[in-house]
């Protein structure tokens, strides 16, 4: 173990030196380059930009890795002790079950609901820690041996607001959408506007308004700004090796980028993926059953 | 480094907005270290009075705690807006 990690430490420690000796001639460098996207397969449609990027090829990788950890921890084979697997889908089922859903969702739409929010949490969990894996998809070639290949880069498809809006929509439209099935439109508009003297109605109604957009502009900011803070971060301090051309602080600033990386990877991408989807649930719930 | 940083900061414009986007996200993230402080404190004192309750109260913690530190992204997204577009 011991061994193990000071190979992996020398490692890391040359990996910038043979880095640095080809950022020599490249230009300057800048972390908002990482977050370009560059269509892979141009498909568009009209004014539609349909386009395959770097986000859709990770989107669809999300996509299919929430479907075989569904599959793989939630279809065990009942026997009399609980396997690893079926312990890992029950501690995923009961945090949807008890933290996310019975929290916000009233219980006559939990076996409605309750499908929603625990795949927005598996699936912003998955997409946020895919993003801290260095994965061979970004547009970057590198030569090792005369051998051309791609380099590995960490990028989050969630820090791109597309996404993030997209995720936010969804969630926008069917809590409205539960809200006029349950209550009918006008019991439900009149739902939004609270408990006050009728003379202040024509401050507070578009301040209602824009309050249930704006609920769409912090669903969709937080998660987007987090993975986007994250990534810069860890970028910004690699990347000081280079701006500052000095090889002998490597050591501090991948410390520093090191303790960012376990900080996001342990705790950010959890919490995040976790409000996304108790946020989306507190949402739907208070539209089915509005206080008053 | 300071000699690179006037570098990159070829004119004085560019410099002021320097300044500006770091003071704002600092001042920005006072608040919220505050805000975070305070839930975490918090916590502390009510599990130390109802220990029964961490299960509960975990789950509350964690959505305060991503709530009120969103809001320096929000600042730096703001920030980094009025330092691209202006």
């Amino acid at each position: 173990m011991r061994r193990l990690l000071a190979f992996a430490t020398t490692l890391a420690l040359v990996a910038p030196a043979t880095a640095f000796a080809q950022a020599e001639e490249e230009e300057k460098f800048d972390p908002s380059l990482e977050f370009e996207q560059h269509p892979w397969v141009p498909i568009e449609l009209g004014p539609l930009d349909l386009s395959i990027t770097k986000a859709v090829g990770y989107l669809i990788l999300a996509t299919v890795l929430t479907i075989v950890i569904g599959i793989v921890s939630m279809r065990v084979r009942f026997r009399g002790s609980p396997t690893r697997r079926q312990t890992v889908g029950e501690q995923i089922y009961e945090i949807a079950q008890t933290q996310v859903a019975e929290q916000g969702l009233p219980h006559k739409s939990i076996r409605l609901w309750f499908p929603y929010v625990a795949t927005l949490m598996l699936f912003i969990w998955v997409i946020n820690i895919i993003s801290f894996i260095p994965l061979p998809l970004s547009n970057e070639r590198f030569e090792l041996l005369g051998v051309e290949l791609p380099t590995l880069a960490v990028y989050a498809a969630t820090s791109s607001i597309s996404v993030t809006l997209a995720l936010a929509l969804m969630t926008f439209v069917f809590t409205h959408f539960e809200g006029l099935r349950h209550n009918g439109p006008v019991e439900y508009f009149k739902s939004w506007i609270p408990d006050v003297p009728k003379a202040m109605y024509p401050l507070i109604v578009p301040l209602e308004i824009l309050g249930q957009f704006m609920r769409l502009v912090s669903l969709s900011v937080r998660l987007y700004a987090n993975m986007l803070a994250g990534h810069m971060l860890i970028l910004t301090f690699i990347g000081l090796i280079f701006v500052l051309g000095n090889l002998y602080i490597a050591p501090f600033v991948i410390g520093a980028a090191t303790l960012f990386y376990l900080f996001e990877v342990v705790i950010v991408v959890s919490i995040q993926a976790f409000i996304f989807a108790a946020l989306s649930a507190i949402y739907i719930g208070s539209a089915i059953e509005p206080e008053h | 480094m300071f000699t690179l940083l006037a570098q990159e900061a070829a004119s004085n414009v560019d410099a002021g907005k320097a300044i500006a986007l770091a003071l704002g996200i600092g001042l920005g993230s006072l608040g919220a270290g505050i805000g975070i402080g305070n839930i975490f404190g918090s916590m502390i004192q009510a599990v130390a009075r109802q220990p029964e309750l961490r299960g509960e109260l975990q789950g509350i913690q964690w959505l305060g705690f991503a709530l009120t530190e969103a809001v320096v992204f929000y600042g730096l997204i703001g920030g980094l807006l009025a330092f691209v577009l202006v």
